[in-house]
């Protein structure tokens, strides 16, 4: 420290003890372990997201309103585009490095939605959700939820094909809502689709209430992380349950994290430079009833795309109302998919552990519990083989294979593979812990 | 200023293991390389700002600065501090907390208190009630379209379409003429190639025989049917691949629609133009719960 540094910093401390609290968070002993640190990641990523995403929010129009494109790009020279379209048009080619900006935000979002999801396995497969952190857990998946509609929202705003196909398909999602779909529908997109409030809405809930709501769910995460300190696998000679063993904070904590984020930096801005993410001239903007064969989402709503490809087209029509595959697909199975990550520390305490009321600080080798390995192995098949369902005209090309015969495949193995697969696993990790306990 | 200056005192944590730096002769030079490199990274991307600014230079330019960024920091850290394994006692909350407030109420008078929380309640409800904005503006239901008896089909470029005039394998896209594009309107017309439509086509609705106006919204998740392989007589969405026989009504073959597409009333006007003879009979476009 300069000495004028110092002096500030003490006069700062006569005032608020600011060395007190930052002796405390300097001293905190972290455990040391490579998996601790993909929580890490998704909180740097976020930090990236806020960045980019308030340069970009300088340049992005919320309207779907006609306007002339006047810009660089010859492409769209002298058309009529949706005023969002326009502007993200505008911000990729005429503003100096608004196109790297861009790529950067969207892969930096794809990154965030991966750290958080390889977190939330971690802390599944080794039971650091199990007492007393069960409420950071239910946290973490609102995180995840908040998440996810963070990147869908900021997916649609530049109202590109593949953003109005997208937004499409919610309308039709909400719509198939027994009793209440055509009202839910209208009330939420202001009207028949496509209207004029919808990406102003959007826009509110992309660069406002989901930030909010994600920041401010950050900031409990971490405080209850502090509060309850943190987890830990077996160390020799350490009881767990009154000693947390690893690395003071500084210097080689931080030392670590800085390089870990300066490494992600490193690999987004590569990222951004090679892959052209984000480049919304590729499919053109938006027009009512147009629609191209690469309609996708983007990858963590693979799993929901595939099964709306497997799913037959049943309906059920009962008192009063549709119950369509739509209605199963869109709704209740991300429902149903929720509710059991939600439940999953309860359904584990109830099956497994005897009604286990003990404190652990201590996580777990993947393999220590069966059931829970069986559990995650289930359900990490049944998104697999749906997220490749939504590729299911790709794969029958590739295969020069009917449609209809993968398709049927498909529809068997998201019924079948899961529970084998999870069973599997179980009775793997039961020879295991025979063989090496 | 003591920020982490004095030795850990029992607050902290005890050192259980501590191995002092050895760093070798070239280190240095390494940490010296490397934020060099880092610093011409970010000039090199600061520059670019003011030239082409393509994402591959900027990205490169960037990656290279943060990449040396990081390997400096590890060097200078590992060259300056040592490395240290701690034990910290654990501090977690266990068992219950003193809860609830000091004072307690001196009467049990739980009518005035039930009564409070009540006229609370009913305030925050009151307060909800703008909300109901939002279902001010509903428009239309869904097998209510712009098409009425006589209304001319017209094609992208608002030219209406003559019977005779409709090319091999028909039009992707149609709209009623005069109406602002109505989504739920749009219709694909398409042009049977040898072969005849059978019911559950409405063969009143089948003009010269073979040309049939069907709903483009797809009756399974609203993308819009893009496809139609003459050949096969499918119809095809290329949202969820959903197929419809174009020749039996547009009826689903395979893949997740449950409806056909509804048949747009078709005919043609005494100039010899595609008119339509009255709004779809079914509803349009996915199922609405």
């Amino acid at each position: 420290m300069t000495p004028l540094m110092a002096r500030l910093f003490d006069a700062l401390d006569e005032r608020v003890h600011i060395a007190a609290p930052l002796r405390r968070g300097a001293n905190k002993v972290f455990p040391r372990h490579w998996s601790f640190l993909l929580g890490e990641v998704a909180m740097f990523t976020f930090g990236i997201l806020v960045v980019t995403g308030i340069f970009l929010t300088a340049f992005y129009r919320p309207s779907i309103e006609p306007v002339l494109y006047t810009g660089s790009a010859d492409l769209f020279a002298g058309r009529q585009l949706p005023a969002a379209y326009e502007s993200v048009v505008r911000l990729s080619h005429d503003v100096p490095g608004g196109l790297f900006i861009r790529r950067v935000h969207r892969v930096a979002a794809t990154v965030f939605i991966m750290a958080i999801s390889l977190h939330l396995l971690r802390i599944i497969l080794t039971g650091a959700f199990r007492k007393p952190r069960e409420p950071n857990y239910h946290l973490g998946l609102v995180l995840v939820f908040l998440a996810v509609a963070s990147g869908y929202s900021g997916h649609n705003l530049p109202f590109d094909l593949l953003a109005g196909t997208s937004l499409r398909i919610l309308y039709s999602f909400l719509q198939s809502i027994p009793w209440v779909g055509a009202a839910v529908s209208q009330w939420t997109f202001g009207g028949e689709f496509p209207t004029g409030d919808l990406i102003p809405r959007l826009y509110v809930v992309h660069v406002l209430v989901l930030p909010a709501l994600l920041a401010g769910g950050i900031g409990m995460h971490l405080y209850l992380v502090v509060k309850q300190t943190h987890t830990q696998f077996r160390v020799p000679g350490v009881d767990a349950r009154t000693h947390v063993a690893g690395e003071p904070m500084w210097p080689y904590q931080f030392a670590t994290s800085t390089v870990l984020t300066l490494v992600v930096a490193a690999l987004l801005a590569v990222a951004a430079a090679l892959v052209p993410w984000a480049d919304v001239d590729l499919h053109g903007p938006y027009l009512i009833a147009a629609a191209t064969n690469a309609s996708q989402p983007d990858w963590f709503l693979f799993w929901i795309e595939g099964a709306l490809r497997l799913y037959p087209g049943w309906e059920w029509r009962l008192l009063g109302t549709v119950f369509s595959g739509l209605f199963v697909v869109g709704v209740v199975m991300p429902l149903v998919v929720g509710a059991l990550l939600f439940a999953y520390p309860a359904l584990e305490r109830r099956v497994v552990g005897g009604r286990d009321d003990a404190y652990h600080h201590e996580v777990q080798h993947p393999l220590a519990v069966p059931f829970r390995l069986g559990f995650v192995v289930a359900l990490v098949t049944f998104f697999a083989i749906l997220t490749t369902a939504a590729g299911h005209d790709v794969i029958a090309r590739l295969l020069h294979a009917p449609i209809e015969s993968v398709t049927l495949a498909l529809r068997i193995a998201v019924l079948v593979l899961p529970p084998l697969a999870g069973f599997g696993a179980a009775a793997y990790a039961r020879w295991w812990r025979r063989r090496y306990r | 200023v003591s920020l982490h200056g004095g030795p850990p005192g029992p607050d902290d944590f005890v050192v259980r293991d501590r191995t002092d730096p050895a760093p070798g002769p070239g280190n240095t030079a390494v940490v010296v390389l490397a934020c060099t490199a880092a610093a011409l990274g970010a000039i090199g991307f600061a520059i670019s700002l003011f030239g082409t600014a393509s994402p591959a230079v900027l990205g490169t330019s960037l990656a290279v600065a943060f990449a040396a960024l990081a390997l400096a920091v590890r060097r200078s850290f590992a060259a300056v501090y040592p490395r240290i394994e701690a034990l910290e006692h654990r501090k977690a909350p266990e068992g219950r907390s003193d809860r609830l407030a000091a004072v307690q109420p001196i009467t049990r008078r739980t009518l005035v208190m039930r009564l409070l929380a009540g006229t609370g309640a009913l305030v925050l409800l009151a307060l909800l009630v703008p909300v109901r904005a939002l279902a001010v503006r509903r428009a239309g239901v869904a097998e209510d379209t712009a098409w009425r008896a006589g209304t001319r089909l017209v094609d992208d470029d608002d030219q209406p379409i003559r019977a005779d005039a409709v090319p091999t394998g028909g039009l992707s896209r149609a709209w009623p003429q005069g109406v602002a594009r109505q989504e739920l309107a749009a219709v694909i017309l398409i042009r049977l190639e040898d072969a005849v439509a059978e019911p559950p086509t409405n063969l009143d609705w089948v003009v010269n025989g073979s040309l049939i106006a069907y709903s483009k919204v797809c009756t399974h998740a609203g993308c819009p049917v893009a496809l139609f392989q003459a050949e096969r007589g499918q119809l095809f969405c290329p949202c969820h691949q959903a197929s419809f026989d174009a020749r039996r009504g547009a009826t689903p073959t395979f893949g997740p629609a449950s409806r056909p597409l509804p048949q747009l009333p078709l005919g043609v006007d005494a100039d010899g133009y595609l008119v339509a003879l009255g709004d779809f009979t079914q509803p349009v476009g996915p199922p609405v719960g």
